[in-house]
């Protein structure tokens, strides 16, 4: 089973593929509208306002634990 | 093909079954370590185990310990990463069967329930904890509210639970279950709290959140 790159979910349907294309590494969470791969910003952004969202965190909070996670992906491991 | 490269090939297949054992043997090691890691503490608390008493419940050499995760705070880390791990999968597999709010978060009380000690240790010294298992502890939060939305989605549109603040319903499970296994030896002493009081709790939650009573 592949795990995205960018955030490490499963990818098992063709839902999980950005636009259904399962030849690529990541997720469609992780994927803009056109299909293309969200670069680090938009990626932190998008975790962070999960966090908020889900556990009610203060931004600064939930955003230091989303940069956390995103060190440790391989999409974003070489990132400053 | 003469006999000489013949030598030379089986050498190096040797050295390959040698280096894919090691590796192995490697990762076993480290398993066994997390493994102890996590019974110790449960058992003793996750400040006040020690790496010494770690290593003798594994069976390795207390420098072994280190060679494999580096420090204590490490290995904490990576005992939280593991139980994240494990409950990630769990609810994945329940979420593939179409279940719904409760099966969810019976799933989750399931995975709870496989490391109790642990899990019960981590909820009463969450505060004390270092920066990179603090992030850990939201980060295995974030993946179970993952598994949970769409459930949740799916339940308020067909009209089984209420609408209201996600956090806030996540956060009111999630105080419940803690409570009670920050307490559980007063609710429950000399037995597993979730066996004991998790089908009454999920009940009641499932009443809180449910239109028109008990679902």
């Amino acid at each position: 089973m592949k795990l995205c790159v960018a955030c490490g979910m499963p990818m098992e349907k063709d839902e999980d593929f950005p636009l259904g294309d399962r030849t690529k590494d990541y997720c469609v969470h992780c994927a803009r509208p056109d299909g293309s791969m969200q670069n680090y910003d938009e990626r932190l952004a998008g975790m962070t306002s999960f966090i908020v969202t889900t556990q009610g965190l203060d931004e600064g909070a939930a955003g230091r634990a989303a940069k956390a996670a995103m060190a440790r992906l391989p999409a974003w491991k070489t990132h400053p | 093909m003469n006999t000489k490269s013949t030598n030379i090939e089986d050498s190096h297949r040797t050295a390959r079954r040698a280096r894919t054992s090691r590796a192995e043997q490697k990762l076993e090691t480290r398993r066994r370590i997390l493994d102890a890691a996590i019974i110790v503490f449960g058992r003793d608390g996750i400040l006040k185990a020690t790496t010494a008493d770690i290593a003798k419940e594994a069976g390795v050499a207390h420098g072994s310990v280190f060679v494999h995760f580096g420090s204590q705070e490490a290995l904490v880390a990576a005992a939280i990463e593991d139980f994240g791990e494990a409950m990630a999968r769990r609810l994945h597999e329940t979420m593939r069967r179409g279940a719904g709010t409760r099966e969810v978060l019976a799933a989750h009380l399931s995975g709870i329930r496989e490391r109790e000690d642990f899990y019960a240790r981590l909820v009463a010294e969450s505060s004390l904890l270092s920066v990179e298992a603090k992030n850990d502890l939201v980060l295995m939060q974030s993946a179970i509210a993952f598994h949970l939305v769409p459930a949740i989605e799916a339940d308020r549109k067909t009209r089984r639970i209420k609408t209201m603040s996600l956090s806030l319903l996540f956060n009111t499970w999630l105080g419940l279950i803690h409570y009670y296994l920050a307490n559980r030896e007063l609710f429950s002493p000399g037995e597993s709290v979730i066996d004991a009081r998790g089908q009454e709790l999920l009940d009641h939650f499932m009443s809180l959140i449910s239109i028109g009573g008990k679902r």
